[in-house]
């Protein structure tokens, strides 16, 4: 099987190069972002090893281009700035697992292989608000563990508005938000969203979810 | 201790005005008040002498004593006009009564004054002991041919004139209320258009400190304007300075965590293949006493809080977090549990967004790694007195054992004690919750059977 190892310090790179060799891989190496962005682009790969500080790209970069491109390869981040704000970002920008350096090339082996074997499955997360529960994977909504039927554009606009609790967002921020480039971006149709949310989530007005601020926005929670 | 009362500026500056315009102002009262008195007595005076010197004209004097010609002037005839006068000899027995005063009134009763004049004298006075009290002018006369002595007298109601002084009084009084109120509402306008720029910058102060802004601003008069320059020269190094030692920081651990790779790399195959040499087994002890020191030493040192450190809402820092490490977690469920929209929107705690993320994302991080299956992060507020938030991270894993919680939360004390990569999230977490003044404990979780770590931090 075929990995692409993007690092830029030598010595580390060519360690694991020879460790994962030994292991029957076959290694394609690359010493900065953009050579590593080149290489994922232009060939196949089983899964990428991609060192966070790079040189021309960063690795957080790297991966964001190769996500925008529609490049699903796993890729599992190596780290050597401990701080989870660098892991979670680099997570969110579509890399599947991390190891912080530095780390026992045993534990890089298992990483490397169970990053093959789950190739697309994903993580369920679920969030509750009180009686609010989203499923951002399946997109679905529950109040007081009952289903909530929503569409695509209703579930979004729930999303982007509980995931800000307490902060006005605007009509064009939402409209922004939740329609695909060029759509037709009519912010009247967010009022209908919303008054389509509250119809359903919230038919007795007992849960105040989501507040209007006058010629300012929307609000989740008071 | 008694603290001592700090009075407000605009109360210090709107008092020492008021002392200064009562003491001024009741002065200039005073001043004038005494001024027209003397100006109404004065006017009395003259008036009273201008009749005595009428009076004396009309009498003409022969050998036999002394004949009226002609009237008094007309105050004088007028019943009730206030003015009266009469002419007595030296022994007080009356020579002559002006018409409006009848003969045995009260008011020849005494005389006006203790003493009548020396001859050729003029004496005036006010007699307040007389009801009504009254102005009494008196002029002593040494008639020649007549061969007698008259004292003139001549009274008048003091009532006319002291209404006088009394509207002349009502006058200074309202006027200079007037000008005290309208100095007053001066000096008021003054001050709020003066401090406004005082309230403005501590406004500013407050959002700082809130997070809603990162500048004091440059828009304040020239006074002001240095202080205003100086405060925010110090808040952006202040900034720049602790964004630099934690870049420095960083840059450290990463330059000494490769070669610390690189090197317990290089020693692995030699360990594992056999029995490993006494130097080698002591190597790999000591670089990874050096991992742990660098690990847990230099992340400690970055979380620093400082100065007006933001508001950060946990809610959806709490859910950012979960969604982005559970991705390397697949397979496991999790849940972030917050109360209602209402109530979490109230869940944030003041300081470093990045310090938080450590905090929760270590606990995340370690739950997420020993679940079997499911990992719960709710945040709420505390039921105590205290203002502080719970964040509680529980697990359904095999939990840590009461004998070793003090452990695990100790490991990393001295991080030199601590074992390969266990354990140095958990004591950063304590090293943080400590600066933030809050507190890490671990529990059994009733609802999943697994550890549930709860972290308490002050509420913003």
């Amino acid at each position: 099987m075929r990995l692409l190892l993007v690092e830029d310090e030598m010595l580390l790179a060519a360690q694991v190069d020879k460790y994962l060799r030994d292991q029957d891989f076959v290694v394609d190496m690359a010493a900065d972002g953009e050579t590593g962005l080149y290489q994922a682009s232009e060939f196949d790969y089983a899964a990428a090893l991609i060192d966070l500080g790079l040189p021309k790209l960063d690795g957080i970069a790297l991966i964001k281009a190769l996500r925008d491109k529609g490049d699903a390869t796993p890729v599992l981040i190596l780290t050597a700035r401990g701080a989870v704000q660098d892991v979670v970002k680099g997570l969110e920008a579509g890399a599947d697992d991390y190891l912080a350096k530095p780390f026992a090339m045993d534990e890089l082996l298992a990483r490397v292989r169970a990053l093959i074997r789950r190739a697309g499955g994903h993580a369920s997360t679920l969030i509750r608000y009180g009686p609010l529960q989203l499923d951002p994977v399946r997109r679905q909504v529950r109040i007081d563990d009952e289903l909530v039927p929503l569409t695509a554009y209703e579930y979004r606009v729930l999303e982007y508005l509980a995931m800000k609790p307490g902060h006005v967002v605007s009509k064009a921020e939402l409209t922004e938000q939740i329609y695909e480039q060029d759509f037709d971006r009519d912010s009247n149709t967010i009022e209908v969203f919303i008054r389509r949310l509250r119809r359903k989530l919230d038919p007795n007005k007992r849960l105040g979810l989501i507040h209007t601020v006058r010629s300012q926005g929307y609000r989740f929670g008071q | 201790m008694p603290r001592r009362t700090r009075l407000r500026l605009q109360t210090r500056l709107l008092l020492t005005t008021a002392a200064v315009l009562a003491a001024s102002f009741g002065s200039v009262g005073w001043l004038l008040d005494r001024a027209f008195n003397a100006a109404v007595r004065d006017g009395a005076e003259e008036e009273l002498r201008a009749i005595c010197y009428g009076l004396l004209g009309m009498f003409d004097e022969h050998a036999g004593g002394l004949t009226a010609t002609g009237d008094a002037e007309p105050r004088l005839q007028q019943r009730d006009s206030g003015y009266y006068a009469y002419v007595d000899d030296a022994s007080g027995r009356p020579i002559w009564l002006s018409p409006a005063l009848p003969t045995g009134s009260a008011l020849l009763a005494t005389q006006p004054t203790s003493q009548r004049p020396a001859v050729g004298e003029f004496h005036f006075d006010a007699v307040a002991n007389r009801e009504p009290p009254q102005f009494v002018a008196a002029y002593t006369v040494n008639w020649e041919v007549a061969d007698m002595v008259t004292t003139l007298w001549v009274l008048a109601d003091q009532a006319p004139y002291l209404q006088r002084l009394a509207a002349a009084r009502r006058l200074v009084i309202v006027g200079l209320g007037t000008a005290a109120a309208l100095f007053i509402l001066a000096q008021l306008a003054a001050l709020m258009w003066g401090m406004a720029p005082l309230r403005r910058m501590a406004r500013r102060m407050r959002e700082l400190e809130a997070g809603s802004r990162d500048r004091i601003g440059d828009d304040y008069p020239p006074e002001l304007s240095p202080l205003a320059h100086n405060l925010d020269g110090f808040i952006d190094a202040e900034k720049a300075s602790r964004e630099r030692y934690r870049r420095a920081m960083d840059d450290l651990a990463h330059s000494l965590k490769t070669p610390l790779a690189v090197m317990t790399n290089a020693l692995e195959p030699s360990v594992r293949s056999r029995e490993p040499s006494q130097s080698q087994t002591l190597l790999r002890e000591q670089l990874q006493r050096m991992k742990a020191a660098v690990g847990y030493q230099l992340s400690r040192a970055t979380a620093a809080r400082g100065f007006g450190g933001r508001r950060i809402a946990l809610a959806p820092l709490a859910v950012r977090v979960v969604r982005a490490l559970e991705r390397a977690h697949v397979g496991k469920t999790a849940l972030v549990d917050l109360p209602d929209a209402t109530a979490a929107v109230r869940l944030a705690v003041r300081g470093d967004e990045r310090d938080l993320m450590e905090m929760l994302g270590n606990l995340i991080e370690n739950a997420l790694k020993y679940a079997h299956g499911q990992v719960r992060v709710s945040v709420r507020e505390s039921s105590e007195g205290e203002a502080s938030l719970l964040i509680a991270v529980e697990d359904d894993g095999p939990g840590v054992p009461p004998t070793h919680r003090e452990a695990v939360l100790r490991r990393g004390v001295r991080a030199d004690t601590a074992t390969d990569g266990q354990g140095i999230g958990l004591a950063v977490v304590q090293e943080l919750a400590d600066d933030y003044q809050g507190r890490l404990s671990i529990a059994d979780s009733e609802d999943l059977g697994g550890a549930k770590f709860v972290l308490s931090l002050p509420a913003a």
